[in-house]
């Protein structure tokens, strides 16, 4: 009987456990919260389903002279990180200790342990990264899908190419033609200053500078300037994440109906911080990739794209950009190039 | 009939078309700051000048305003200098903060010959309407919390209660914030009557004074109501060297960066930290006032009526609602 009664006591408690681990997700109703996929209710790949072989047969036509412009910053300890991110490199050395060595050949080896959280650096927001509530891209109510170690949904294995037509909007430009550059002090280069909202003005602006009218499937990155204090790190980097030039609400909807892959930049979040309303967290991200399935690139290196475009007068490249298959993850760095 | 219907359609055109071209023109607003000096404490509450002005920045980004900035200085002459220059620029609106009251009379004297409207910031100037901070709101919000918190947590024990930070400050608004806090307590528990623990506007200060009157109190439970975040941190640390954190709770006044931090600064009211001892601090938005007062500016220079006065509304910011308030970026 006892037995009986500690017995019903144990399930009783994991039924409260799993009862308050359900009321823990920020729970909300998705279908209301969240815009479907165009690409149907399974669609776990978001906008990477514009890049169709026609559209990346149409993008080769960029590569006329073969010239690669990198658009990567260096993966390196001590770039800007937020809150208790890091980076830490170790170097296993082991077998070049006399005698170590492998065979008679003596073969040495090295390899390296690479500890950071994914979202530093040069790196793609993945469809798992935001949500409003714990609904995320096309409705997915994420907290039946998520586990202690990754997503069982929206994970960035679903992504198809980004082999596609790249596209820099020199925003810096784009102000100094204005007349209305406010740069930083702290810039070395000139630069948007934190808290200047790009528009749909200045992003079309920007287009008609080159003559380039934007195509579904194609890939955006803003040249904003703030970059520059990116690459002083670590001096500058509180500067550098404390506020940042970046899109507001008109422009990212209308890149988003543009049908546009991505949007990057050479700042930490690619909309404008502070936003502009000053209540909300983010409304870009969720705008482009929880409404959208529009992926964001963030700490892009665009000051050589940007002064390419500016000699060649040609804005446009073939974007090579590849994505780990890193099952079930929400970001990760990666390398961009632009080939011209 | 017909007449009154034709008379009413010329005068809506007539309206719609004067609203369209205020919608249309861009306005020159100015706003003379209290004080920018690096350090000042803005009422004592934690907030730079810098920071005001900087949410006027980012409050015009969206709005046709061209925006002249000017700092005060904390000196009359100063801010009675800058409102003749802005008079001399012929700016469409003044907005004006000063804290001294012989000041504002002339201020507003000058602009009212000059025909350009002013919106006063928490000092009267007279005939203008006025956006302020409820200071005795705010400290009824932190009063009642304590005893809310002392009624819900320790109902069968001895609590006492004291006010932490600059009391024997002259400034009108501290009396009230301290009048908020007492009314707020008397409303939960009637029989607990704040002490008065003056630090004279310095957080070691504020430590020492309150561990003073904690090993005085050694068997009660303590409220304490700091009216700042940097004597509601102070007291903090003197709760946790007397080894006190089970029986003192505080609740704080302005919710500045110091509590709830910013980019990668150490957050005190935080959802990762429920337990602090500071249950909350009661917000004052002042790095929001650009938010707050320029949607008052832009109806009046489209020839709307605005209340004489408009309150800040005061919450108290807890772990419960910090990101909502504050939304951090630190998560990016």
């Amino acid at each position: 009987m006892r037995h009986v009664s500690i017995i019903a006591s144990v399930m009783l408690t994991t039924l409260g456990l799993l009862g308050s681990l359900g009321v823990a997700q920020a729970q909300g109703d998705c279908k209301t919260l969240v815009k479907a996929s165009p690409f149907g209710p399974d669609d776990q790949t978001g906008a990477t389903n514009r890049i169709t072989p026609a559209v990346t047969k149409a993008a080769a036509a960029e590569i006329q002279t073969g010239v690669v412009i990198p658009m990567a910053n260096n993966l390196v300890d001590g770039v800007p990180l937020f809150g208790t991110r890091f980076t830490k490199t170790i170097l296993t050395t082991a077998s070049l200790v006399p005698g170590a060595e492998y065979g008679k050949n003596k073969l040495t080896y090295m390899e390296d342990t690479y500890l950071s959280q994914s979202h530093v650096g040069t790196h793609i927001d993945g469809m798992g990264h935001i949500g409003i509530m714990d609904c995320y891209y096309n409705q997915t109510p994420m907290g039946k899908f998520v586990t202690q170690n990754n997503l069982k949904k929206l994970g960035l294995e679903n992504l198809k190419t980004f082999a596609t037509r790249g596209v820099i909007l020199d925003m810096v430009k784009v102000f100094q033609d204005a007349g209305k550059l406010k740069t930083n002090p702290a810039c070395k280069t000139p630069c948007l200053d934190g808290g200047t909202v790009i528009t749909e003005a200045d992003i079309q602006a920007a287009l008609k500078m080159y003559n380039v009218v934007l195509r579904e499937g194609d890939a955006v990155f803003l040249h904003t300037g703030w970059g520059d204090l990116f690459t002083q790190f670590p001096a500058q980097n509180a500067t550098y994440n404390g506020s940042e030039a970046g899109l507001g609400k008109a422009a990212a909807q209308w890149l988003a109906d543009q049908k546009v892959v991505l949007v990057g930049a050479d700042t930490w979040a690619v909309e404008v911080i502070p936003s502009e309303d000053t209540n909300e967290a983010f409304p870009i991200h969720a705008l482009l990739l929880t409404n959208n399935g529009i992926h964001i690139i963030e700490n892009v290196r665009t000051d050589l794209i940007a002064a390419e475009a500016a000699s060649s007068k040609r804005a446009t490249f073939f974007l090579s950009m590849t994505v780990p298959k890193a099952v079930g993850t929400t970001g990760t760095f990666v390398n961009i190039e632009a080939i011209r | 009939m017909k007449r009154r219907h034709v008379l009413i359609a010329i005068l809506a055109a007539a309206w719609s078309e004067r609203a369209a071209i205020a919608e249309a023109r861009r306005f020159r607003v100015a706003f003379a700051n209290l004080n920018e000096e690096p350090g000042t404490s803005i009422e004592g509450l934690g907030f730079s000048g810098a920071e005001i002005r900087r949410s006027f920045e980012l409050a015009s980004r969206g709005l046709p305003l061209d925006m002249i900035y000017y700092d005060n200085g904390g000196d009359p002459g100063r801010a009675l200098a800058n409102a003749a220059d802005a008079v001399s620029r012929n700016v469409d609106l003044l907005i004006e903060y000063n804290s001294d009251a012989e000041a504002n009379v002339e201020i507003g004297r000058r602009l009212k010959a000059a025909g350009i409207p002013v919106l006063a910031l928490n000092d009267p100037i007279p005939d203008a309407p006025l956006y302020t901070a409820d200071h005795l709101a705010a400290g009824t919000i932190a009063g009642r919390t304590l005893g809310q918190f002392a009624k819900e947590n320790w109902p069968d024990q001895t609590a006492v209660a004291a006010i932490l930070g600059d009391v024997a400050d002259p400034s009108p608004f501290v009396a009230a914030r301290i009048r908020g806090v007492t009314e707020g307590l008397r409303e939960e528990l009637p029989n607990v009557p704040p002490d008065l623990l003056d630090s004279a506007g310095h957080p070691v200060r504020a430590e020492g004074a309150l561990a003073k009157f904690l090993a005085s109190q050694t068997r009660r439970k303590v409220l304490v109501a700091a009216l700042d975040d940097a004597s509601a941190l102070a007291a903090k640390s003197a709760i946790e060297t007397a080894r006190r954190n089970n029986d003192c709770v505080i609740v704080s006044q302005g919710a500045s960066r110091l509590v709830h931090g910013g980019a990668s600064e150490k957050k005190e009211i935080d959802p990762a930290n429920r337990g602090s001892i500071i249950l909350g601090s009661v917000a004052y938005y002042m790095d929001r006032y650009g938010y707050e007062v320029l949607p008052i500016a832009m109806r009046m220079l489209r020839g709307e009526q605005v209340p004489a006065r408009t309150p800040t509304s005061h919450v108290l910011i807890s772990a419960k609602n910090v990101f909502r308030e504050y939304p951090p970026h630190d998560m990016n």
